[in-house]
């Protein structure tokens, strides 16, 4: 086959982006090597050591630079919308707003490895500045995780025949690389193409900030695990732990916020309706978090005592090894059907695995060379001090890591299993949410506890006889207060059961016992705050998932209408609203006032009054939830809800569904087809009955319309009508009542004629649930055939009158700026309108025709005026200029009969939305105690960077 | 022996056995068989009945939905939902249902569906079929 010259791709991002990738992996080995033995050689030889190093940086750089060039071109490529790119073409489409490009370039799984890359180049740029005599030994490691992340986007297949083993995907394919199509076989294929777009689920803001975050907090816990690699690789196992302090605290302070802020968009931008919901993915971003935030305790009994070094190792490792096996599980595609946002497989499952597997052995491997060497004191801990119970809280949070792991592992035991076994049946958790709180709710009593009585503990308690008296005496309060608050809260909630009010006075103990250490102990030491206000957000923001977990409530039902008639639980969670209607829900009364599109996505307006008792509004508020549809508007992707914050409690509403004829155009089509029309002849001068009868699940209803002609119009009334030259429109305006007689509905539909087309704009008349439509037939009295029709020529000057069987016509004067339903003006036109008008003499009736004459590029022609009344048929058919007289031919055409043909079909009615409607009360004490957690965290990290500034300073 | 091992032994012990108690949460997914059999609440994960009437008119209850599905060994069930019925029902590949059999009807507490993802294989879009 020739090679096919195609037509407008720019193939050099591409070239340059291959070459970038591949100078970033070779440059990522380079730094590796170099640095590892800079610091296996810098304590014998310092000069080689320093060579060594020199390299490493160079190589790091040029990565670095590599990994930056590469983003610029996918950006680049993605700006300017080269759908000749796969990336581009899967990601990107013509609407895309400038401001989501961002998402769309963490949206696959290539550029979000990247923006990991990004951030561990930043991360290892501040480490070149400030580790001194550490950097050679962490930047091993560091360069040694790019060497494995760049590996997942380099594209290189390796071995032949038909199935080489492909190492990573590169994202800088062009589409025809990745696609066998017949599209191709065409040189000029890109203007034919269009882009994917990104997933309208994630056109959203949070999009934008969440990932960026959590990168950051996933790219930052490498750097524990690299200085504790570091201290076993020179076994120097004390030099590294402080320097590692400040890393920790930042690292658990932005997983933190990024696993906060995926919890928030759950909560604010999807329909989960919650902040957490105990999927693999959220699990599986928290158990790493937990294993740090337990490393940090230990690297702080180790700073003090010297105790638990060992377990400081353990835990940074480990903490490392739980995000790859976390990436593992989100991208490998084993989570399956159990995770609502795992990515889609990408083919490097054993890639994958070897990326888990790797920093495990190496960990494991050096962990044992090294043991014996690890410092332990001899000496146990004192049983009162502080070290002791640190170490215990680590265990137990430890242990809430490993049992969260497990449970969410079961879908990869499964997997293996079935390796083994094709026949094992995999086996599921019935009830993930359920079976997590209860283990976990015990695992925040003891951290509740601990919290609180380990905070006033002092380190290698030596004089515990003495200051046990000061310590009970703090306790006690804050038992005191615990309880005290407790107590007030069960006033506000309902607790359920014991377990759920012993967790809530664990957490309330916790945050007075660290309240009152912040203001009688710590007296406001900036040193000690930052504990002390982790460890009491840790405390409110129990008391927010208590209060909002709990207690949240569904308000969108209406008890009252359906309890007794059905069971308790099944007591609706969705109510239906039909626009313009209020309906009563839970104290509620809302209004679906409206809809409108902004791009794809529909927004709702819904009003919501809060009732008293005494039937007065007592709030009033408007919330927002939306239908997104997809990329081509055609069909319902989602729906994003909408939230009412008040500072104790938040009124979160989505729309469950709506009608599906307006969620799915495919379906609103067959759907329109599938009706089944019937023939009415209707009458200006009676209303007609009409009898329909319609299925109610098992029963059937016959109901009974009264439908009249009031009008017959021509203009375009119908919202569809755009009216055109030439146009032959008719409109029937029609009353409907109702079978009672009492409400009386006005539709008014349109036919229309356009060349040979025919278009119906039915309406739809929704209290009744009836689709009325013109039928064509009505055009009988407008498109009498000419040779049917006997005209008479009359001739007139302006102001006289004539005679026509029972018509007096009268021609009343020219018209220069004529108007007739037909005609639209034109550039160049020379039109007139004859203005006549005709009495009949027997009735008395009188109406005014104006037929028009139009002379259009040389060609003259008329538009004849039809009295509709009087069956006359009106044209213009000359005017003379020097005698200044009009002609005019008229018939007389009697219509047979006075009915117009309409048809009518029952067609639900589709103006209503189900809606769900939850009340959390209290949420705001879940986001204020995590934002205080991670602000703790952040304190901590400042306080260590100024310890560390501060230690340089002397040194 | 050293009070820290006496606590991670502890902990060993109350995780073997909360694993164990645990074991009751987790399950295979049953048969409409098994449903029958045993009276109690369990998870179904059974495939669509597409040629058979699915009904939610949300005019007349917008928390009843009603459909026929196939299980594990190909049993034909109706199935009610007192929820509103989930978006894109129709494209659902798989069902994981969990509840109870109610006679010949198995009343349905919570259901998911496994879709086949809307962004994976799609076909190039051609512009022309766009404006058409």
């Amino acid at each position: 086959m020739d090679e096919i010259q195609y037509i407008g791709e720019h193939l050099w991002p591409g070239r340059i982006g291959h070459f970038a990738i591949l100078l970033g992996f070779v440059t990522a080995i380079l730094a590796t090597i170099s640095y590892l033995l800079g610091s296996l050689r810098e304590d014998q030889a310092p000069e080689e050591g320093r060579s060594w190093k020199q390299i490493g940086r160079i190589g790091f750089g040029i990565h670095g630079v590599s990994v930056v060039l590469i983003m610029s071109l996918i950006f680049y490529i993605m700006i300017n919308k080269y759908y000749e790119y796969n990336y581009v073409f899967a990601h990107v489409n013509e609407d895309l707003p400038f401001q989501f490009i961002f998402s769309a370039f963490w949206e696959g799984q290539e550029g979000s490895f990247l923006l990991w890359m990004f951030w561990h180049v930043v991360l290892g740029a501040i480490l070149i500045f400030t580790a001194k005599r550490w950097e050679s030994s962490v930047m091993f490691g560091l360069s040694l995780i790019e060497v494995f992340i760049m590996s997942m986007i380099l594209g290189v297949y390796i071995g032949f025949g038909d199935d080489p083993f492909r190492l990573g995907s590169n994202p800088l394919l062009l589409l025809r690389d990745t696609m066998d199509a017949p599209i191709f076989q065409n040189a000029d294929y890109l203007s034919l193409i269009k882009g994917t777009g990104l997933n309208p689920l994630l056109q959203n803001y949070w999009m934008t900030i969440h990932p960026p975050t959590l990168f950051l907090g996933f790219a930052s816990t490498s750097i524990p695990f690299c200085f504790a690699l570091a201290g076993l690789i020179k076994k120097d196992h004390t030099g590294w732990i402080r320097p590692v302090m400040p890393w920790a605290s930042f690292s658990a302070a932005f997983l933190g916020i990024g696993i906060l802020m995926g919890g928030a968009w759950a909560f604010e931008a999807l329909t989960f309706g919650g902040y957490w919901a105990w999927d693999p993915v959220e699990n599986m971003s928290l158990v790493p978090w937990i294993v740090l935030v337990a490393g940090i305790h230990t690297n702080l009994i180790a700073k003090n005592t010297n105790y638990s070094i060992r377990s400081t190792y353990i835990f940074y490792l480990l903490t490392f090894i739980m995000i790859v096996y976390s990436t593992f599980l989100t991208r490998s595609g084993v989570l399956g059907e159990t995770s609502v946002h795992a990515f889609t497989e990408m083919g490097l499952e054993w890639q994958l695995v070897a990326f888990v597997a790797f920093p495990f052995l190496l960990s494991t491997v050096l962990l044992v060379r090294a043991w014996k060497s690890i410092p332990a004191p001899k000496k146990e801990e004192a049983s009162a001090s502080k070290e002791f119970w640190m170490f215990i809280g680590s265990l137990v949070l430890l242990f809430s890591a490993v049992m969260i792991s497990i449970s969410t592992s079961l879908p990869v035991y499964n997997k293996i299993m079935q390796w083994f076994d094709p026949a094992f049946e995999g086996r599921v958790i019935n009830d993930p949410v359920a079976h997590y709180n209860k283990y976990q709710l015990w695992i925040a009593v003891f951290i509740g506890l601990m919290t609180g009585l380990v905070q006033y503990l002092r380190w290698k308690e030596m004089n515990w006889a003495k200051y046990a008296r000061k310590y009970l005496i703090h306790v006690g309060a804050s038992v005191l207060v615990a309880t005290v608050l407790t107590v007030l809260t069960a006033t506000w909630i309902e607790m359920f059961t014991w377990q759920y009010a012993t967790l809530l006075w664990c957490g309330l103990f916790a945050f007075a016992a660290n309240l009152d250490y912040l203001i009688t102990i710590a007296k406001g030491n900036i040193k000690l705050a930052g504990s002390a206000t982790a460890h009491m957000g840790f405390g409110i923001m129990i008391l927010g998932v208590i209060a909002s977990g709990l207690n949240q409530f569904h308000i969108s039902s209406n008890p009252f209408a359906q309890r007794g008639l059905i069971d308790e639980e099944r007591l609706g969670k969705n109510i239906m609203l039909f626009k313009g209607m209020p309906m009563f829900m839970s104290g509620y009364k809302v209004t679906y006032l409206d809809d409108e599109f902004e791009g794809n996505n529909r927004i709702y307006t819904l009003n919501f009054q809060k009732m008293s008792e005494a039937g007065d509004i007592e709030q009033e508020f408007n919330l927002y939830p939306t239908a997104l549809y997809d990329n081509k508007v055609t069909k319902v992707a989602a729906y994003n809800p909408s939230t009412k914050h008040y500072l104790g409690r938040d009124v979160f509403t989505h729309i469950a569904t709506i009608p599906r004829v307006e969620a799915d155009a495919e379906y609103a089509r067959e759907r329109e087809d599938s009706l089944k029309y019937r023939d009415y002849l209707l009458r200006e001068d009676q209303a007609i009955p009409v009898y329909d009868t319609v299925v109610v699940r098992d029963s059937q209803v016959v109901r009974t319309y009264f439908l009249q002609v009031e009008e017959i119009f021509q203009d375009d009334r119908h919202e569809g009508y755009e009216p055109q030259d030439g146009d032959l429109a008719v409109g029937l305006r029609l009353k409907m009542e109702d079978g009672r007689r009492d409400t009386v509905f006005t539709a008014e539909p349109m036919i229309v004629l356009r060349g040979n087309l025919l278009y119906t704009y039915p309406v739809q008349v929704q209290d009744l649930s009836l689709k009325v439509k013109v039928d064509e037939r009505v055009f009988d009295r407008y498109l009498v055939p000419e040779e049917l029709l006997q005209y008479d020529t009359l001739v007139f000057k302006i102001g006289e009158q004539r005679r026509l069987s029972k018509f007096d016509i009268q021609f009343r004067s020219f018209n220069r700026e004529p108007k007739h339903p037909s005609y639209r003006p034109a550039e160049g036109d020379i039109s007139v309108g004859a203005i006549l008008d005709i009495t009949n003499r027997e009735t008395g009736e009188q109406r005014s025709a104006e037929p028009v004459y139009v002379i259009r590029d040389r060609q003259p022609f008329n538009l004849k005026d039809i009295v509709d009344e009087m069956g006359l048929h009106i044209q213009f058919v000359g005017l003379d200029p020097v005698a200044e007289t009009l002609s005019v031919a008229i018939a007389e055409h009697v219509l047979d009969s006075s009915t117009y043909p309409i048809e009518l079909a029952y067609s639900p009615r589709t103006d209503f939305v189900v809606l769900e409607a939850i009340v959390f009360p209290g949420i705001n004490f879940f986001w204020l105690g995590s934002i205080l957690m991670m602000v703790g965290l952040l304190i901590t990290m400042g306080v260590r960077m100024g310890e560390r500034f501060r230690q340089a300073q002397l040194a | 022996m050293k009070k820290t091992y006496i606590v991670g032994l502890v902990m060993i012990i109350a995780a073997i056995s909360l694993f164990t108690l645990a074991g009751k949460d987790m399950s295979s997914y049953s048969t409409f068989a098994d449903a029958r059999e045993s009276g109690q609440k369990v998870t179904v994960a059974a495939t669509l009945s597409k040629d058979k009437e699915m009904t939610y008119d949300p005019t007349v209850d917008a928390n009843f939905f009603s459909l026929y599905v196939k299980d594990g060994e190909g049993e034909e069930r109706k199935v009610i939902l007192y929820a509103a019925k989930p978006q894109d029902f129709e494209r659902s590949e798989q069902i994981v249902l969990t509840g109870t059999m109610e006679g010949d009807t198995f009343m349905a507490s919570d259901m998911l569906m496994k879709c086949p993802s809307k962004y994976k294989d799609e076909e190039i879009y051609i512009q022309g079929e766009q404006n058409s």
